[in-house]
């Protein structure tokens, strides 16, 4: 089975092909605001280094966020328009999930992303990526009072936040993402949208009216 | 142009997703509508008294697909039979421009057909080539909830900008005077309703009455919105079918005095009216009374094709196709873009 992974959820681009687990080629470039234009061309060139074609991909896994609302649009549309033309198998993680299981720590994972305005986004799993908090958009102080419960704790993330330091860098383990997540669930591509765990300011201001 | 049996017809896919309505068509040879979709959030944004792009954006993600879906079946053609994708590239909202944009750069990489980056107002302009061919030297009036301008061309996608509003587009001061008037969003069309109920009895000044081609309608907005405050101050009741009507005179009068301008300076043939404000009434009137006296053609494309859509898109994407205009996988979203 060929599968292509696509997270364009923070600015960066991880995208790989691989062959069942093994990684064919992969894209980790730090696009920041030109994600919308070249994310796709580097997918494509990704095709070309693996030698493959857009018609031999059998299954698309593309994270549905939570991170920055345009970019996990961008990757979604991406994936979503291609499995729906090509009849194609598809399926999603989050970005949360995808960091957690990159960690080289040995214990609990606290994947987290700075949401501004004192809030993250985050999750806790053990170490055998059970989760113990699911993810969600929360304050940073809730986090940390919720971390009290455990010990030997790792944050994972490309952020940097005012009272969290000690954070592992997120380096994607590209394999072990797609391994642990190509037999999720396979998704109607119509019902494949991003999950943003936060209403916009708009819906948030009109809820509190 | 299908002039011929042996040519082969071009089929474009056009996707249009600039502001508040996701939508794809399939044109034929740049005249013939073969299925169109448009999948409106109006009733969303209702909610907001106006667009909320962040909400457009997430809505936008959600149809995408359905849409395209949709379309191909309406047409009953598949992806293979598709010559080349249209996309709008700019100007507009950009979150809700990227949706369109990725779709159209996947289908353009997963096929490896050819991408058209096609201008929002180009297709507001070939919107009439639905209708009957263009013919040269044109003049489109562009009126919309963003826009304002006059662009003559001399041939097929070639557009030169004769001028445009300094400040608010038409539709968006018809769209404010509507809310000061008590009008619901939006209140452009409800606007001119209520116009053709009132007089021209309140004296507002014709907006920007110069030598130039460019337009203002702030001052116009003023006028209005200092009108009705002075008019509450002094416990007058506004009539507001009477204030609708002096303010569509006014806005209107600028549009009509600046086009016969153009028309008598540069031996315009055809005149089209382009964009979201083409669906008003008055400004059809008034265009055609105009039209009429001077003896040249008046194109005003069907109501369906004044709002955004996307066989307008596909229209353009032709033309944009046979003048050799096309993109890479690197094309990006613009908020902001001349028509050049």
């Amino acid at each position: 089975m060929i599968y292509l992974y696509i997270d364009t959820s923070s600015e960066y681009l991880y995208s790989a092909l691989s062959k069942d687990n093994e990684v064919l080629s992969f894209k980790k470039s730090k696009l920041e605001h030109d994600l919308s234009a070249y994310a796709l061309d580097e997918i494509s060139k990704m095709f070309e280094d693996a030698k493959l074609s857009p018609d031999d991909v059998d299954k698309i896994i593309v994270v549905d966020g939570p991170g920055s609302f345009t970019g996990t649009r961008i990757g979604i549309t991406i994936a979503k328009v291609y499995a729906w033309a090509k009849k194609i198998k598809i399926t999603t993680t989050t970005s949360l999930y995808a960091m957690a299981l990159s960690s080289k720590f040995d214990g609990i994972h606290v994947p987290i992303i700075n949401a501004r305005r004192g809030f993250v986004y985050a999750a806790i799993y053990d170490k055998d990526m059970k989760e113990l908090l699911k993810p969600q958009h929360i304050e940073e102080e809730k986090l940390l009072k919720e971390l009290e419960k455990y010990d030997n704790y790792k944050y994972i993330s490309n952020d940097e936040f005012d009272d969290i330091d000690d954070i592992e860098e997120y380096d994607p383990d590209l394999s072990k993402i797609i391994s642990y997540t190509k037999d999720n669930e396979d998704l109607n591509p119509h019902s494949v949208n991003p999950n943003y765990l936060k209403l916009t300011a708009a819906e948030e201001s009109k809820k509190n009216d | 142009m299908n002039c011929g049996d042996d040519m082969k017809d071009i089929y474009i896919l056009g996707i249009e997703s600039s502001c508040d309505e996701t939508s794809a068509s399939i044109i034929k040879n740049g005249t013939e509508e073969i299925s169109t979709v448009i999948s409106s959030q109006i009733d969303i944004h209702k909610d907001y008294g106006g667009v909320v792009p962040e909400i457009a954006s997430r809505n936008h993600v959600k149809n995408i697909t359905i849409v395209l879906e949709e379309c191909l079946e309406k047409a009953n053609m598949t992806m293979d039979e598709i010559d080349a994708i249209a996309i709008t590239y700019g100007p507009g909202l950009i979150g809700s421009l990227l949706v369109g944009l990725e779709a159209a750069k996947t289908l353009a990489f997963i096929y490896n057909k050819p991408l058209i980056p096609v201008h929002h107002i180009a297709g507001h302009i070939y919107a009439n080539s639905l209708v009957k061919p263009l013919e040269f030297p044109l003049l489109a009036v562009v009126v919309s909830g963003g826009h304002t301008e006059l662009i003559k061309m001399d041939k097929h996608y070639s557009f030169k900008k004769l001028g445009g509003t300094l400040d608010d587009a038409i539709g968006e001061c018809y769209d404010k005077v509507a809310r000061v008037i008590g009008l619901e969003y939006p209140g452009g069309p409800k606007l001119d309703k209520l116009a053709h109920e009132g007089k021209d009895t309140y004296d507002l000044p014709i907006p920007l009455n110069d030598d130039t081609y460019n337009f203002s309608f702030s001052g116009l907005k003023s006028a209005v919105i200092n009108l009705a405050h002075n008019e509450e101050q002094r416990n007058n009741e506004i009539r507001k079918a009477d204030l609708a009507c002096s303010f569509e005179n006014a806005a209107i009068s600028s549009i009509t005095n600046k086009t016969k301008k153009a028309i008598e300076e540069f031996n315009i043939k055809t005149v089209i009216i382009a964009g979201g404000v083409a669906a008003n009434s008055f400004l059809r009137e008034e265009m055609q009374k105009l039209c009429d006296n001077l003896k040249v053609d008046l194109s005003i494309p069907p109501m369906k094709y004044c709002t955004d859509n996307a066989a307008m898109i596909g229209a353009a994407g032709y033309y944009a196709y046979l003048d050799g205009r096309k993109a890479d996988l690197k094309l990006n979203a613009k908020s902001q873009d001349t028509l050049i």
